[in-house]
């Protein structure tokens, strides 16, 4: 009776308790109710992520891999289509990071204003978020289609954009500012970033409505009562409490948009000449067009450190001890 | 100078003029948000004629005399016939049959997938979820933080080794094996972990207490959890199922990547091909566009509260 009751304080759950009483099945219960789950993931998260690395460092010859040290890494790292690449991707990013961001927290503080309609207009929102990227892709394009398109009046308007004129699949980048950084863009990548908003919105602005939710009304009344301005109330109030929201969201979009293909792949396949070929389509060209594994595997493991970067930030940022008791 | 202070009235102004401002400027973003969807509806239902005109009209309601009229809109569902194929066929059940790829083949694939999938999620996740949840284990925490930690891994990086590992296992000849297996394993494996926290999450807000009684009258735990959990976290399970079956019908390169045979495709490599076939036929296109976001569109209007209760409430991020 007394290490019954000493069981029980020291692990007040019931269900616990049980596992100490019953045989070796349900002693080890936890593990079996986690065994599919961890059997699923270890197949396919696991073993192909150390399988990625091993690949990294082999090269193809005939039916036979051959381990070539680092040589994968030094080739991909000194090509002219990696330099290359990481500016079309840097220049993606920013700006898709800025434009859903930016149009994500308008969207969300109009909607915080408890309209009798915000429930429509969150459902209606949301629907890009629900369509594919494939698809998205292709709805885009048909948009843009030159002399066809339903948007290729106005793209092709002399007036409103000197001196021909618009095509967004096939006009190149101007001349960069910068030699060997691809910036000013082609206006591919403005499309492409504006694809990619579409979709990314929905999302973002759903997670900075919650977050807004939860700041409390009274902070901003007494500060508008001691003469704050609205938009100081936005500023010095609301945006530094949110401030955590933001920054997961951030590495959110940065994740999605590093890691997202569909959507170049259907819109502009990364062109046109290479002008939006951004590191996810660099490696599916390289590994699947060339099929240079060894060189591909190098950069998804590259790829794939960005990625695990991101994740350890996220999960520092967004409260983790709180959710996993 | 000095600014002049607000009066009273020029608050009330401001009160009452509110709501009107910020509904018309949620409208205004909404339309803009709504307008390639718009766009494309209205190209699916041109007649080709229309679709390839120079300069393109919104809505193929133009006379000879080029005046919108009503009564002249040429709206026709051609593109849609031709997405569809259907063919008379006199031993099936309505008389006809889908010809057409995508209705033959890819959807029938993809409902599959989504569905193997999803269902596998729904008990894989049920499971974890509450061990998780009720058990107090060792390396429980560290466990947990890793599956959140693989929620964010994207699937991007792991194929070239997942289509090393689909070369290698169609070429171990194991018997009954298939290649649909893989993909609904790989389609798991990539849904499981963030199903896993979501369900997590519900029951968590289950009270024990419930449980405690069916153990006191001679349930199992397996029994509470099919007796008692389950019913009572069926929004989480529901919305874990619904997250997966949406992803795994919009899932695009791993299906393209890992499927070799043509028959076994999925529906997004259905629209992938068309861009390729039908670069003239934009109206085919668009319907085609529609018909296959159409579904889970619909999915998620039906659904939309348990969606935004799991995201909002299991996410990841937040």
């Amino acid at each position: 009776m007394a290490t019954q009751a000493q069981t029980a304080s020291t692990s007040p759950r019931s269900a616990s308790k049980r596992i100490r009483q019953g045989g070796f099945f349900s002693q080890t219960l936890p593990f079996w109710l986690l065994l599919p789950m961890l059997l699923v993931i270890a197949a396919i998260q696991f073993y192909p992520g150390f399988y990625s690395i091993w690949l990294s460092f082999q090269e193809r010859q005939g039916a036979v891999w051959n381990f070539v040290g680092l040589r994968n890494f030094e080739r991909i790292f000194g090509s002219a289509a990696f330099r290359e690449s990481i500016g079309h991707t840097a220049v993606f990013l920013v700006g898709y990071v800025v434009v859903t961001m930016a149009a994500s927290l308008v969207i969300a503080l109009l909607l915080n204003r408890k309209l009798k309609l915000s429930g429509v207009y969150i459902s209606l929102i949301f629907i890009p978020w629900v369509i594919a990227d494939v698809i998205a892709g292709l709805v885009f394009g048909l948009l843009v289609v030159p002399d066809y398109g339903l948007l290729s009046p106005i793209l092709s308007n002399p007036a409103l954009f000197p001196p021909n004129g618009l095509s967004i699949p096939s006009d190149p980048a101007p001349r960069p500012w910068i030699s060997g950084f691809p910036f000013p863009p082609a206006p591919a990548m403005y499309y492409l970033i504006l694809a990619t908003a579409w979709r990314a919105l929905p999302f973002v602005t759903l997670l900075i409505l919650a977050a807004l939710k939860t700041v409390p009304h009274e902070i901003i009344e007494s500060a508008r009562i001691d003469g704050a301005s609205s938009f100081q109330a936005l500023r010095f109030i609301t945006l530094p409490l949110i401030l955590p929201t933001l920054v997961v969201a951030l590495f959110n979009l940065i994740l999605g948009g590093m890691n997202g293909i569909g959507l170049v792949f259907t819109l502009t396949r990364g062109g046109p000449g290479t002008a939006t070929e951004v590191l996810s389509f660099l490696l599916y060209t390289i590994g699947f067009g060339r099929l240079e594994f060894g060189r591909a595997a190098a950069l998804s493991v590259f790829i794939a450190i960005i990625n695990l970067t991101l994740i350890i930030l996220t999960l520092r940022v967004s409260r983790t001890e709180e959710r996993t008791a | 100078m000095q600014a002049r202070l607000p009066s009273p009235q020029d608050y009330a102004t401001r009160r009452r003029l509110r709501p009107w401002l910020t509904n018309g400027a949620m409208i205004a973003i909404v339309a803009l948000l709504m307008l390639p969807i718009a766009l494309t509806l209205s190209t699916s239902f041109k007649r080709e004629q229309d679709v390839l005109r120079r300069p393109p009209v919104l809505l193929p309601c133009d006379g000879p005399d080029g005046q919108f009229r009503l009564s002249q809109c040429r709206f026709d569902i051609e593109g849609y016939e031709r997405v569809i194929a259907p063919r008379p066929d006199v031993s099936s059940l309505l008389g006809f049959r889908l010809t057409g790829r995508m209705f033959s083949t890819y959807v029938p694939n993809t409902l599959l997938y989504a569905l193997a999938s999803s269902g596998l999620v729904f008990v894989m996740s049920g499971l974890a979820g509450y061990a998780f949840s009720r058990y107090r284990f060792r390396g429980r925490r560290a466990l947990m933080v890793a599956i959140l930690a693989i929620t964010g891994i994207p699937l991007l990086t792991n194929l070239l080794a997942l289509y090393q590992m689909a070369v290698d296992l169609r070429k171990a000849g194991i018997p009954g094996y298939d290649e649909r297996m893989f993909i609904i394993a790989v389609y798991i494996g990539f849904q499981l972990p963030f199903s896993v926290w979501i369900v997590k999450g519900f029951f968590d807000t289950i009270p024990r207490e419930l449980e405690e009684a069916a153990f006191i009258d001679g349930c199992t735990p397996i029994g509470a959890l099919w007796r008692i959990v389950v019913p009572l976290a069926m929004p989480g399970l529901l919305a874990a199922f619904l997250l997966c079956f949406v992803n795994v019908w919009n899932e695009f390169i791993a299906g393209y990547l890992l499927i070799t045979k043509r028959e076994l495709r999925t529906v997004m490599f259905g629209m992938y091909d068309f861009l390729s076939q039908n670069i003239i036929n934009y109206q085919v296109v668009a319907a085609a566009c529609v018909l296959i976001a159409a579904p889970v569109v619909i999915l998620f209007l039906l659904t939309r509260r348990t969606f935004f209760q799991a995201m909002t409430e299991g996410a990841v991020k937040g």
